[in-house]
């Protein structure tokens, strides 16, 4: 099988070659990836926000070469935002040009058959792809060679956009009733992204390989931490991610993301901190959480956390 | 423990075509596009490494968070066990069963038995079979062909219920031939001690495998059929009346039937026909008539909001019906935002909060503990005119949940009656059999005067129905 995408032949080398991207990842993730572009299939991420689920189809655009066409979904989103959508002026302008051209093309002709006989001959470009504007989606397929589609959190869109997707996503072509069907020039890799905040369809979800991201593992989340942010120090970036690890045990209103540890090492950083200490946590950990119910809820806890967490370093 | 490996090892697709019928059993819905893509998968991440075939058909089969959880375990059920054998065989080639583990080895065995047929050639004639002599040379794959003949002259795939396991073992082993290893065992107990050990032990062997391939039967092709029985069962069954123990697989039940429900009932929006005019679809329709716009599009386009107003009663006797209309409604919170629920037995208040705030569970524990007590239709009325009636307009819904039985008080219909002149329809609940409305202190025939719709809504499915017909009222 020949694929548009060089860079994903296997699942090792896309799990090394999107690491020297910055984005670490698991199996798990790099097998999905590498299945997507082996079978030529959408992939639906899921999983909760922050965890990486725009970034990896950034890292693979990055890792493959090929651009990035974003569509980022919102309610009311429709065909003429995401599809295709006619240069109405353009052909409001081509009409008037055509009123002035008509004696010319009607030149000869006598008599109402005549007139329509010789209107049928002229060539008819109104409904043209030249006055096609494509919309991302229908950029994404007819670009010269590969490029990566994010369709980004396509459960904020309504229930009908998604049947306006399935005709894309399985099949790579568009249907535009006044010109017919536009094969797609390449199948691009597709990443569609959820946050599941409603159920998608099952049509849709039958033409995707499903990926669900979830919280990483206290070793991966370190791994991410030390790529994303250098200066940290190793037994930091341990206290950090364990400390991390039990606040997502805890019943909060907005668990943080893996976005929010790395800004809170960032922070850490700045701050020239080289442990975790109550004070220190204190003043930055608004980095980490965002709701003032959950950072009451961690500091009256803080002691217990930290505690547990001298113990394990210890250990 | 199924072993999947046995006879599939040459026939990978079988395999994981029988593990697709698996997790189907299990609640997973997967379309022969799904097995089509799976196959496609399993053939370019390979069966050797599992881990990555884990991953891969995962990302194929199985497609939210739920089945995720289900497709590991089912995953790790079905091909765990073939992998530890296969590690098992590699050390020890013959032997499969933990059991026998202690015993002497088949071969071992074989040897005995053929010892004591040399010396009575009766007793050998009965035994030439090619599965005694498979046994005996301790050929696993020849048993595991004749095993796998057995089961479909049997048809063992057709097992329906648990209790048929015994059943289709015997059948199997009666396929299988087993009735000469019998005779022969029972020729040899009084004559030759060693070689009865022999035969007997070469038969429990023999039943073992047999056992596993019919559980094996069992769990692929009945395990999901006696599930749906029971959830059938269930979602048919009184909600009182469900024991402790189903609690939580009712839950489960409901949590799927009201995906369902908001599935079919998403939200629907509505052109409008006046407003703001929306520049560039008007000219796009305009283009068909030569750019004279006949039709101006708008630009906003509504959204029904419904809402919805719950009042449920949280006595004793009703509690348990109003537990699950509760948790029905909120679960819907997506297509209805603005519900606000009542609980009342003597006095009422509003618990939207309290439902909103804590987890369904001890919310609905906590508001039975506040409002319970002896119901009293007419002060609940009152409550409810003080608190909500202002809220009442023509988009409003009100349910009431009760069984209308005000022991023998005024129940004050007339307020009943003020509610629905002022609300889109009024729906009365009551989970009580129909038959006995009416009967003894129940005011239920001067509620149904007084109401839009009156339902019964004792089971699950009655709920859903009730429900059902709600949204699409709601909807049009």
């Amino acid at each position: 099988m020949s694929h548009s995408f060089p860079k994903l032949e296997s699942v090792d080398s896309i799990v090394e070659s999107l690491a020297t991207a910055g984005y670490i990842c698991n199996e798990q993730i790099a097998t999905v990836v590498y299945l997507a572009a082996a079978l030529e299939k959408p992939i639906l991420v899921e999983g909760p926000p922050g965890v990486g689920k725009t970034e990896l189809a950034k890292s693979c655009a990055q890792v493959t070469g090929a651009p990035l066409v974003r569509l980022q979904c919102y309610e009311g989103l429709d065909e003429s935002k995401a599809i295709y959508e006619w240069k109405y002026g353009k052909q409001l302008l081509y009409t008037q040009l055509l009123k002035t051209q008509l004696s010319e093309v009607m030149e000869g002709a006598t008599g109402l058959r005549a007139s329509v006989e010789r209107l049928h001959t002229f060539d008819d470009v109104f409904f043209s792809k030249e006055f096609l504007e494509p919309r991302p989606l229908l950029q994404a397929i007819d670009a010269e060679g590969g490029v990566v589609l994010l369709v980004d959190e396509i459960d904020k869109a309504d229930f009908e956009f998604e049947s306006l997707l399935l005709e894309v996503l399985s099949d790579f072509q568009v249907s535009i009733p006044e010109l017919g069907t536009l094969e797609g020039r390449s199948k691009p890799l597709v990443f569609l992204t959820s946050n599941d905040t409603r159920d998608l369809s099952d049509a849709l979800k039958r033409r995707c390989l499903h990926l669900h991201i979830d919280f990483p593992t206290n070793e991966l989340e370190g791994r991410i931490v030390r790529a994303r942010v250098p200066q940290i120090t190793e037994a930091m970036t341990d206290h950090l991610v364990s400390f991390v690890s039990k606040v997502r045990e805890m019943d909060l209103k907005k668990l943080p993301s893996v976005s929010e540890t790395i800004d809170w090492a960032k922070s850490l950083v700045l701050l020239h901190a080289d442990s975790l200490d109550e004070e220190l946590v204190k003043s930055s950990l608004n980095a980490l959480l965002k709701y003032e119910e959950d950072l009451t809820s961690v500091i009256e806890n803080l002691v217990d956390l930290l505690n547990t967490e001298k113990q394990a370093a210890n250990a | 423990m199924i072993n999947a490996e046995q006879f599939s090892q040459d026939a990978p697709t079988d395999r994981l075509l029988a593990f697709i019928a698996f997790l189907r059993g299990r609640d997973i819905l997967i379309s022969p596009a799904d097995s089509l893509v799976a196959m496609e998968v399993a053939g370019l991440v390979g069966y050797d490494d599992r881990t990555l075939l884990k991953n891969g058909l995962g990302s194929a089969l199985a497609k939210s968070k739920f089945e995720i959880e289900v497709f590991n375990e089912a995953f790790e059920q079905y091909f765990g066990a073939s992998s530890s054998d296969k590690a098992k065989n590699e050390n020890e080639p013959r032997d499969v069963d933990d059991a026998t583990d202690d015993s002497p080895s088949s071969q071992e065995l074989g040897e005995q038995l053929s010892q004591a047929m040399q010396t009575q050639p009766e007793l050998a004639k009965n035994l030439s079979s090619e599965l005694v002599d498979a046994l005996r040379s301790g050929d696993e794959a020849a048993i595991a062909i004749a095993v796998e003949t057995a089961a479909q002259q049997v048809d063992v795939s057709s097992i329906k219920l648990l209790t048929q396991r015994g059943q289709y073992i015997r059948k199997m082993l009666d396929a299988l031939g087993e009735q000469a290893l019998r005779d022969a065992a029972v020729e040899l107990e009084s004559t030759e001690p060693a070689a009865f050990e022999a035969v007997q032990a070469l038969r429990e062997q023999l039943r073992n495998k047999v056992r596993d391939r019919v559980d094996r039967a069992y769990m692929v092709h009945a395990s999901g059929d006696a599930e749906d029985m029971l959830d059938e069962a269930l979602s048919n069954m009184s909600l009182g009346n469900v024991d402790q123990h189903h609690r939580a697989r009712l839950k489960r039940l409901l949590e799927r039937m009201t995906r369902k429900l908001a599935a079919r009932h998403g939200r629907v929006r509505k052109r409008v026909k006046r407003g703001q005019l929306a520049v560039s679809p008007t000219l796009r329709k305009a283009m068909a008539t030569d750019g004279i716009p006949f039709k101006p599009q708008w630009r906003k386009s509504i959204r029904r909001k419904p809402q919805i107003l719950i009042l449920c009663d949280v006595s004793g006797s009703v509690a348990a019906y109003a537990k699950f209309l509760l948790l029905f409604l909120h679960s819907l919170q997506d297509i209805l935002p603005r519900t606000r629920s009542f609980a009342f037995s003597s006095n009422l208040g509003e618990v939207t909060e309290t439902l909103r705030a804590l987890p369904l569970e001890i919310a609905i524990e906590r508001v039975n503990l506040k409002y319970g007590g002896a119901t009293d239709y007419a002060r609940a009325f009152e409550d409810f005119a003080s608190l909500a009636m202002a809220d009442i307009n023509r988009v409003t819904t009100v349910i009431i949940l009760g069984d209308a039985r005000n022991n023998n008080t005024d129940p004050r219909l007339d307020l009943l009656a003020e509610i629905r002149s002022k609300c889109r329809q009024l729906l009365w609940l009551n989970p009580e059999n129909k038959r006995s409305w009416g009967s003894g202190d129940s005011e239920m025939l001067g509620v149904i005067r007084n109401c839009d719709v009156a339902a019964e809504c004792s089971t699950l499915k009655q709920l859903e129905r009730v429900i059902d017909d709600l949204l699409v009222q709601l909807n049009c």
